[in-house]
C-alpha cells in the first residue's frame, strides 16, 4: 500500500499503523476461535501425550528409555506445531470457504498475506500451547539429560518456523484442492514416524533417513537434539543439519508463501473463495 | 417509499464525489470449463446514482451473485471496469472495497463460534476501524435489531434471522455507502424476513444507502426498489424504474371473485381467462378485457346464479412480468385463444 486509507467520514490511518491493526485483528480473531475449540486441543494434547507414551514404551519393551524420550521429546514438540499448524490452518479455511467468512474476511482493505499471517500467528498460539505443555509434563515427569542453553533458541525458533511453514502450504493448498484434509492427514502421519518424534531419524536406514530430511521437523529436531546435548550450534553447522535446516526453513517458508499467493489469485479468478 | 422516490432517475444522480455509486462496465466473466468456457456475466454494464435501491433479478445461474461478487472484488471479471464511489476497484481495491457492506448469498457471512458483538468488532476492525469507533455504532445496530441483551452469545445459538441480522449488522458496521445485499431474506421465515425488508427499506429512506438488492422474493422487490435490472443468461435484458416497468407491462385486466368453485356454472369463461380456486372462492382474471366483455360475463355469471363477491381492475405484478421476461411463461392469451381454462376443472 502506498496511499494512506480513506473511509468516509473518518480520519485516515497510516498504512502500517493500519496494517498493523489488521493483522493484530486476524490474530485476535484466530485466538477467540481458537479458545472456542479449546475441547478440540485439549483432546488433541491428551491423544498425542497418551500416543507418545505408548510408543515410548513400546520401543522400550514395556520400560521408558529415558535417552530415547530425551531424543524422542523434541519430535513430539516439532510434530505437535506442525500438525495443529496444517490440520487448523487447513480445516480452518476450509470452513470459512463454506461458511462464506473467507470472502467477507477477503473484502477488507488489508491485504490478504496480512490476513494470512494473522491466522497463522493464532494457529501458532494454538500448537505452542499443548506442545510446550507436552515437553513441560514429560520434561519434569521424567527428567530427560538436556543441557538447556541459550543457543537451544535458534533451532527451537526454525523448528517453529518450519511447521508453521508447513501449515501455511497446506492452508494455502485448501482452495485449489478442496479434499486436501486426507493430503494433511498424510502428511502428518509421515512427520510423526519420520520427524524423529518416535526414533531419531539417524536410526532409519540411510536412504529413509535421506528421504525424511526432506519432511518439515526432521532436521529441526536433530539440531535441536544436537543443541540439547550441549554440544553446541558449531557441531550442528559442521554435521550440515544446521545449514540444511536453515535451507529448509527458507524453501517450505517460500513454497508456503509461493502458494499461498498463487491459490489466492486463483481463487479470486475462479470464485474459489465460496463454496462452488 | 422514499427510495422509489429518489431512485427513479436511472442515471442522473451522483455520489458526493461527483460520480454515480456504482459503475460497471462491460463487465464480463468466463471460466473455463473441460476445453471450453462458460460465460457467466457478458457485457453487463450498470450505473447505480447515489441513495437508489436497484433490484437485480434473474434466475438461477442468470450471473447475479457473480456480478456482485466481482463489484465486491471478490471475483476478478475477465473484461469491463468496476468502479464504487468512483474507486477502481481493480486498481484501487483498498479504498474501493471501503465504500461497500455485502450480506453474500447463501452463506452465514459471519463467525458462528463468536459472539454478536466480537463478530461486529472484528468486522469493523477489519476495515480499519478503531474500537472506539467501532462500540457506538455496535451498540446501536444491535438495539435495533433487538439483539443488545444476546449480544455476549454465540451466533451459532441464535435462530436463523437473528444470525442474518447479525450478517446485516456487520455489512453495515463501517457505515458504508453502498451495500449489496445478495438474498439477504434466503431462508427466514416471515417475520424475520419481515424485519430485514424492513431495515432496506430504512437504510434506503434514512440514510440514504445506494443499495442493490437480489432476491427471488419479487414482493419485496417491487415495494422496496426504485429501479429493477433483470439478468438472463449473464445479459441485462431489462434496466427500468420499477414503475416504468410495471407500466411497460400494464394492460387492461380486470378481476372477478365468486363464491365457491364454480361447478354450477354451465357456461365457459371468456377466450383468454383463467380461473384460479382460492380458499372457497374463485378469482377469474379477464385480460385484455373491455369494459363490454367484463359485462357479458357478469351477466353470464349472474344468469347462472353464481354469488359475485368482488370486481376489481387489476395489473401483472412483478413476479408475472419477471416470468414473462425471462420467458418463462407464455404471453398473455389473447381473445380467442384455445388456451382459456374452463370454469369447473380449476380447482
Amino acid at each position: 500500500m502506498t496511499a494512506a486509507i480513506a473511509r468516509p467520514g473518518t480520519r485516515t490511518l497510516a498504512p502500517r499503523v493500519f496494517a498493523r491493526r489488521a493483522f493484530a485483528n486476524e490474530a485476535g480473531k484466530g485466538l477467540w476461535l481458537v479458545w472456542r475449540r479449546r475441547a478440540i486441543t485439549i483432546t488433541g494434547l491428551v491423544v498425542n501425550g497418551f500416543f507418545f507414551l505408548m510408543i515410548q514404551f513400546l520401543i522400550g519393551g514395556g520400560h521408558l528409555v529415558l535417552p530415547v524420550l530425551a531424543l524422542t521429546l523434541p519430535g513430539l514438540f516439532a510434530y505437535v506445531v506442525a500438525s495443529t499448524a496444517a490440520l487448523q490452518g487447513a480445516g480452518g479455511i476450509a470452513e470459512e470457504v463454506t461458511a462464506g467468512t473467507l470472502e467477507q474476511a477477503h473484502l477488507s482493505p488489508a491485504p490478504p498475506f496480512l490476513l494470512a499471517l494473522g491466522r497463522l500467528a493464532a494457529i501458532a498460539v494454538e500448537g505452542l500451547i499443548p506442545a510446550l505443555v507436552l515437553v513441560l509434563a514429560f520434561g519434569l515427569g521424567y527428567g530427560p539429560h538436556w543441557v538447556i542453553r541459550p543457543d537451544a533458541l535458534v533451532p527451537l525458533a526454525l523448528v517453529i518456523v518450519d511447521g508453521l511453514a508447513y501449515g501455511l502450504v497446506m492452508t494455502a493448498l485448501v482452495l485449489r484442492v478442496p479434499p486436501i484434509g486426507a493430503i494433511v492427514h498424510v502428511f502428518n502421519m509421515a512427520i510423526g514416524f519420520f520427524g524423529g518424534m518416535f526414533v531419531p531419524i539417524t536410526i532409519f536406514p540411510h536412504g529413509v533417513e535421506i528421504v525424511a530430511r526432506f519432511l518439515p521437523t526432521a532436521v529441526g529436531t536433530e539440531v535441536l537434539n544436537t543443541a540439547l546435548a550441549g554440544r553446541g550450534l558449531g557441531a550442528a553447522w559442521a554435521d550440515g543439519t544446521l545449514p540444511w535446516l536453515l535451507v529448509h526453513v527458507v524453501m517450505l517458508a517460500a513454497l508456503g508463501w509461493g502458494t499461498f499467493l498463487y491459490t489466492v489469485h486463483w481463487a479470486r479468478r475462479e470464485g474459489g473463495l465460496s463454496p462452488k | 417509499m422514499a427510495d422509489s422516490q429518489q431512485g427513479n432517475d436511472v442515471n442522473g444522480g451522483r455520489a458526493p464525489g461527483g460520480r454515480p455509486a456504482i459503475e460497471l462496465s462491460g463487465l464480463t466473466k468466463r471460466y473455463r470449463r473441460g476445453n471450453g468456457w462458460l460465460t457467466a456475466v457478458d457485457g453487463v454494464t450498470l450505473t447505480v446514482p447515489h441513495g437508489q435501491v436497484i433490484g437485480l433479478l434473474g434466475p438461477n445461474g442468470a450471473g447475479k451473485t457473480t456480478t456482485i461478487k466481482m463489484a465486491c472484488g471478490l471475483i476478478v471479471p475477465t473484461a469491463g471496469t468496476i468502479r464504487l464511489n468512483g474507486y477502481d476497484v481493480g486498481r484501487r481495491r483498498a479504498d474501493a472495497v471501503r465504500q461497500i457492506g455485502a450480506v453474500l448469498e447463501g452463506s452465514r457471512n459471519v463467525y458462528w463460534p463468536l459472539t454478536a458483538w466480537q463478530n461486529l468488532m472484528y468486522f469493523g476492525r477489519l476495515k480499519g476501524l478503531r474500537a472506539g469507533e467501532i462500540e457506538p455504532r455496535a451498540r446501536q445496530l444491535l438495539t435495533d435489531l433487538g439483539l443488545w441483551e444476546r449480544r455476549d452469545e454465540t451466533v451459532g445459538s441464535y435462530s436463523r434471522g437473528m444470525q442474518q441480522k447479525v450478517a446485516i449488522a456487520a455489512a453495515l458496521i463501517t457505515d458504508p455507502p453502498i451495500l449489496l445485499l445478495d438474498e439477504p431474506t434466503i431462508g427466514l421465515d416471515v417475520e424475520a424476513a419481515r424485519t430485514v425488508k424492513d431495515w432496506i427499506a430504512r437504510l434506503a429512506a434514512d440514510e440514504g444507502k445506494t443499495i442493490v438488492l437480489t432476491t427471488h422474493q419479487l414482493a419485496i422487490v417491487q415495494e422496496l426498489a426504485g429501479r429493477i435490472a433483470v439478468i438472463r443468461d449473464g445479459t441485462i435484458i431489462a434496466d427500468l424504474p420499477t414503475g416504468e416497468l410495471l407500466s411497460e407491462f400494464a394492460e387492461d385486466r380486470f378481476e372477478v371473485r365468486v363464491k365457491g368453485l364454480l361447478h354450477g356454472f354451465a357456461g365457459a369463461l371468456p377466450a383468454g381467462a383463467r380461473a384460479e380456486a382460492d380458499a372457497g372462492t374463485t378469482r377469474v382474471t379477464l385480460r385484455d378485457a373491455d369494459q363490454g366483455r367484463l359485462h357479458e360475463f357478469l351477466d353470464d355469471l349472474r344468469a347462472a346464479g353464481v354469488p359475485l363477491l368482488s370486481v376489481t381492475q387489476a395489473q401483472p405484478d412483478l413476479e408475472e412480468i419477471f416470468l414473462r421476461l425471462i420467458g418463462t411463461q407464455t404471453p398473455a392469451p389473447q381473445p380467442g385463444d384455445a388456451a382459456a381454462v374452463r370454469i369447473g376443472g380449476t380447482s
